[in-house]
């Protein structure tokens, strides 16, 4: 693990460069340019808004467009960075078969490049808060840590994913499909807290409550969206309850998926 | 000092045919686990067990035909891909070349390409900054250099590709046949940039190329590959004189094998058998530069044959016509009766170069008529004198006695 750092300061440069690329590729010839990059999250907060004004989701006292436009932003950005780093090695077939330099690159590329994308959401969150008048709170410098964490989950997934897509390209075909289900799984429509009431102040679901509380926070994005929230919006220090169980699964899991990459790395240039 | 470069039995084999869809992996691996293996997947061997090393500053040429292995080597010295077997040591900075422009990003500009692919090559920043000048001066595209490459021709593009990959600094340079790149006179450019860049500071160099006369004059040394096996590794011109001679036969062979003979007959001359002849009148293949050549024609008339006219030549294996001479020339009359016959040509000190050539014949009648035409009747090698013999080149076909005189007017 430690080499992933080491690489990640020794191709710093590379790494800019490349994704730099993306971003002048993905956005060159378009007129609107980086704004494109914001657009989804905007569109699915303004239909998120649409549908809560039929079914109501209780949201305490904060305004719901802006809860969602919070949770959205660590969602697309983990949802993003995992499916392009996904597909990062079999779309750099040409490099992979004729340069060298640790693979790994790609994935973290795809990850740097939707950090680009994410500042820019952090713009519109900025003037969604000024339009509610609200202000953040030194709470707010955990920020930057949940941000980090959300990498970490980002490449669990798509480091391990990567690798097996260039042996079975169905991976990229099914992750979206996963990723657009699990979106349903995470708190991104609904807060957090429904889910906290109805477990465990609620008990629904028995005596299983619990349990299933700790299982659906197994989702380290459920935890992290929480975080995102409590620490931007209301001014509070991260919910670690919510947090630990998705850490725990992340930090198991992630040296296993960069070990599987790093084994599968050296045959890349032959199967792709 | 160690060896910069050590390849220890490198084995590389790869699986013949495609990879399988889920379902037979499934299958495969349910039938290994009770004990049966279904999996029939044929290996190739690209490389097979070789074994050399290379000193600092040495600049060495792999050759061998296409598919001999040497993409293959050059992609396990540039730590591409891994061996399945062996080891593959290389104690240095490793700057691959194997394909000028893979980097280049048809979107960006033509600058912003030179950024990209620096960082790709894992030129430092400030290195381009410091070289960008050189690199677009080098490429002459100055005008066009903030334009998208996309709307470039693909000679620019190839030319902005190589200035790039020839300004990083490496104790090693792997090159891929880049050098045959844009038109004459960038290439001529390009060829001084890589000798430069060879003799510069006692660099490690592997080239990999098809042009054999390059390869013989920018190495010292020149390893020949064949079938994935190292088949000679020494001096750069014996083992290029080696490959041509390996060359030639493999052409020869294959005309041979596909016996392309082509011919038209009237059916009353039929010739049977064509024969090169060495010194003793023996049959042979191959005759050595410069010595006579001997063709023997047996053929059959049906009819008697009086004063007919024999036309027989050479030609190269694309059928450019070298010799043809004819015997209606000659005052003497040949008269043949029906039956098996052989006739002899003799050329002395024939003067092509060394390669493989085919022979033609015709039979004509005293009226005329064409009785029989055959091309590539029979194919037969010139070899070199010796191993030390100038290697003979694609720029000239003849060989001829020269005497040099220098004057000072």
């Amino acid at each position: 693990m430690t080499s992933v750092v080491h690489n990640l300061i020794n191709y710093r440069e590379l790494i800019a460069a490349l994704a730099k690329k993306n971003i002048v590729v993905r956005y060159k010839q378009a007129y609107l340019g980086l704004l494109w990059a914001v657009i989804k999250p905007v569109m699915l907060m303004l239909i998120f808004t649409l549908v809560k004004s039929f079914v109501g989701i209780e949201t305490g006292d904060i305004p719901y467009p802006i809860l969602t436009f919070a949770a959205l932003m660590p969602w697309i950005f983990f949802q993003e960075s995992a499916a392009e780093g996904v597909n990062s090695i079999t779309s750099n077939t040409a490099l992979i078969k004729k340069i060298y330099f640790p693979r790994e690159v790609f994935p973290l590329t795809a990850m740097v490049t939707k950090l680009v994308e994410l500042a820019i959401g952090f713009l519109i969150l900025a003037a969604l808060m000024i339009y509610y008048q609200m202000l953040p709170t030194l709470q707010a410098l955990w920020v930057p840590l949940i941000i980090f964490y959300t990498m970490l989950v980002a490449l669990t997934i798509s480091l391990f994913g990567s690798a097996l897509n260039v042996y079975y390209r169905d991976v990229a075909q099914a992750l979206p499909v996963l990723l657009s289900l699990a979106m349903y799984a995470s708190p991104v429509i609904y807060p957090l807290s429904l889910v906290k009431t109805k477990l465990i102040d609620e008990q629904a679901a028995g005596e299983w409550s619990n349990i299933l509380y700790t299982i659906y926070n197994i989702n380290p994005l459920a935890g992290i969206i929480d975080s995102f929230q409590k620490c931007l919006l209301q001014g509070l220090a991260p919910d670690f309850g919510s947090l630990l169980p998705g850490f725990i699964a992340t930090i198991v899991l992630l040296p296993l998926s960069y070990l599987y990459f790093k084994k599968a790395e050296n045959w890349f240039a032959d199967i792709i | 000092m160690p060896p910069i470069i050590e390849v220890k039995h490198l084995t590389k084999e790869y699986s013949l045919g495609t990879l399988t869809s889920a379902k037979d992996t499934l299958r495969h691996t349910l039938a290994k686990l009770r004990g049966k293996n279904t999996w029939h997947r044929e290996n190739f061997k690209a490389l097979d067990d070789i074994n050399f090393s290379v000193e600092k500053g040495e600049v060495i040429g792999i050759i061998g035909h296409n598919g001999a292995g040497k993409s293959t080597l050059l992609k396990h010295l540039a730590n591409i891909t891994k061996p399945t077997s062996g080891e593959v040591i290389v104690r240095g900075s490793v700057a691959p070349l194997i394909e000028v422009g893979a980097g280049i990003n048809p979107e960006l500009t033509g600058r912003e390409n030179i950024f990209l692919n620096g960082a790709i090559l894992g030129i430092p920043k400030k290195t381009i900054h410091e070289k960008v000048d050189d690199i677009i001066e080098f490429s002459e595209l100055e005008k066009f250099i903030d334009t998208p490459v996309k709307r470039y021709s693909s000679g620019m593009q190839v030319k902005l590709g190589f200035a790039i990959a020839t300004s990083m600094d490496a104790e090693i340079l792997i090159i891929d046949e880049v050098l045959a790149v844009g038109d004459l006179a960038f290439q001529r450019k390009c060829f001084n940039r890589m000798e430069e860049l060879i003799h510069q500071q006692g660099r490690t160099v592997l080239l990999v190329s098809h042009n054999i006369r390059q390869v013989e004059r920018m190495c010292s040394r020149v390893i020949l590959l064949n079938q994935g096996k190292i088949i000679r590794d020494g001096d750069s011109h014996s083992t290029c004189d080696h490959f041509y001679q390996l060359n030639n036969k493999t052409i020869s062979d294959q005309q041979q094998n596909n016996a392309t003979a082509r011919i038209t007959s009237s059916g009353e001359v039929n010739i049977e058998q064509v024969d090169i002849l060495d010194e003793n009148n023996q049959p042979t293949e191959s005759i050595t530069e410069g010595s006579t050549l001997k063709i023997r024609i047996r053929f059959t008339s049906e009819k008697a044959l009086i004063k007919p006219e024999f036309h027989v030549g050479t030609h190269t294996t694309d059928f450019i016509y070298l010799t043809g001479e004819s015997t209606a020339l000659l005052q003497e009359d040949f008269e043949f009766p029906a039956g098996s016959h052989e006739i002899e040509q003799h050329i002395e000190n024939y003067p092509l170069v060394p390669g493989s050539y085919g022979i033609r014949a015709a039979v004509i009648d005293q009226q005329g008529c064409v009785l029989f035409h055959g091309e590539s009747l029979k194919f037969f090698n010139i070899i070199a004198k010796t191993d030390d013999a100038p290697l003979q080149d694609e720029l000239r076909l003849v060989a001829t006695n020269v005497s040099w005189k220098g004057l000072t007017p």
